[in-house]
């Protein structure tokens, strides 16, 4: 998918990009990550990003802990509540296998652990909510809920979950690659 | 940015312990290789230090190729890859861990090879000392260009028949190096082994160099 004429700007709090199956979301997603290379424009940043993009981007070979603590070390942070975060994420007691013996459910819930084992200013998540059960969607809910609190600037994409709308302040519809303020 | 290149390998080299497809694979390779030598080419020839020598290059080529793409093989699973990328500085780091996890993959393979051609082959070593900085030259030598090609053809379907192509005629001098230098230290020639274990240095050097310069760019 290739994006034209797009200008975005997001800020702290939660940003949801809209728009049905292959019209730009993940791709915008990844522009804003620097995944891309952009043809035409600019890209402006201001701090450490965080992209979860829609599989758990988690090294096969590697534990659930092992991978988050790499990410956390990698970025120079601290690597002390990898532990909690992943009990908080239901994963605890699966935490030490490696992620290939884990089920989807639980390698998305390792990999949405990182919003709070990785305190960076921008979370950009795509399609957050696949494979994740109802207690999934909920602690996911909360997660984004405490990092707006914090003031950190969360941009998720996704075509369904209507319930993270009340927790939006600003929304994106795109559609085959033009966005519009929703 | 050191830090972070060690952080990569250790990772790496974790992931290849408890799944180690790409050594199993590379030793698998190069056992068959020396053991099938003597019985094609004849036990005579097989113990002449260039063909002995010939072949554990080759062989170690392709095993530097089966190890390099199965440990991309593993980041593409679950966009693995793309995790480390979109990390800052993830794109630097990418190419130098890659290198020296394999560099440390390598020399277990070349060590494995190596003690069976001299013990299967029965083979004379002249100057064991040279011997060892010529392999372990060669070894460092290698990963760089094969991880530089592995990145190109990364995207491409037909990447495991892509990558030997592309490979293969960038690394024929830095064979022809490892090849002399084996041989001139296998046959007591101290100075040909040095002068071929310069030269692998600089392919080293020069190819590092290279990739630190190309692979961030072409991940993209």
């Amino acid at each position: 998918m290739i994006l034209r004429a797009v200008s975005v700007a997001v800020g702290p709090g939660l940003t949801l990009v809209r728009g049905p199956n292959g019209s730009g979301k993940t791709t915008l997603l990844r522009a804003l990550a620097g995944l891309v290379p952009l043809a035409r424009g600019d890209r402006h940043v201001f701090g450490d990003v965080l992209y979860i993009g829609h599989r758990p981007m988690l090294l096969r070979g590697l534990t659930a802990r092992e991978n988050l603590e790499f990410f956390a070390r990698f970025r120079g942070g601290d690597t002390r509540g990898i532990d909690g975060a992943l009990r908080a994420w239901g994963v605890g007691e699966v935490m030490d296998r490696p992620v290939e013996r884990l089920s989807a459910g639980e390698r998305r819930r390792a990999a949405l652990a990182r919003v709070e084992t990785e305190r960076v200013p921008l979370l950009l998540m795509d399609e957050p909510f696949a494979d994740l059960d109802d207690a999934g969607v909920n602690r996911l809910r909360q997660s984004i809920a405490h990092a707006r609190e914090d003031g950190r600037t969360i941009v998720v994409a996704t075509h369904a979950h209507p319930e993270l709308d009340e927790l939006a302040r600003a929304r994106i519809a795109i559609d085959y690659g033009a966005a519009t303020a929703a | 940015m050191i830090d972070r290149i060690a952080l990569v390998a250790a990772r790496e080299l974790r992931a290849e312990r408890r799944q180690p497809d790409g050594v199993v694979a590379a030793v698998t390779f190069i056992a068959v290789l020396v053991l099938l030598e003597s019985l094609v080419v004849g036990p005579q020839i097989a113990r002449d230090a260039d063909v002995a020598s010939a072949l554990f290059w080759l062989a170690l080529a392709f095993a530097t190729i089966l190890a390099t793409m199965r440990s991309f093989d593993r980041e593409l699973e679950d966009d693995a890859l793309e995790g480390l990328v979109a990390l800052p500085g993830g794109r630097d780091a990418l190419f130098g861990g890659k290198v020296l996890s394999l560099a440390v993959v390598l020399v277990l393979v070349a060590a494995i090879g190596g003690l069976l051609s001299l013990v299967l082959l029965d083979l004379p070593v002249a100057l064991p000392l040279h011997l060892l900085v010529v392999v372990l030259l060669g070894v460092v030598a290698l990963p760089p260009i094969v991880v530089v090609d592995v990145v190109l053809a990364l995207r491409l379907r037909a990447r495991a028949a892509l990558v030997p192509i592309l490979a293969l005629p960038v690394l024929v001098p830095q064979l022809v190096a490892a090849t002399r230098g084996t041989s001139a230290a296998l046959t007591g020639d101290a100075l040909g082994a040095l002068s071929w274990a310069g030269l692998l240095f600089a392919f080293a050097v020069v190819y590092t160099v290279v990739g630190l310069t190309i692979v961030p760019a072409a991940i993209e």
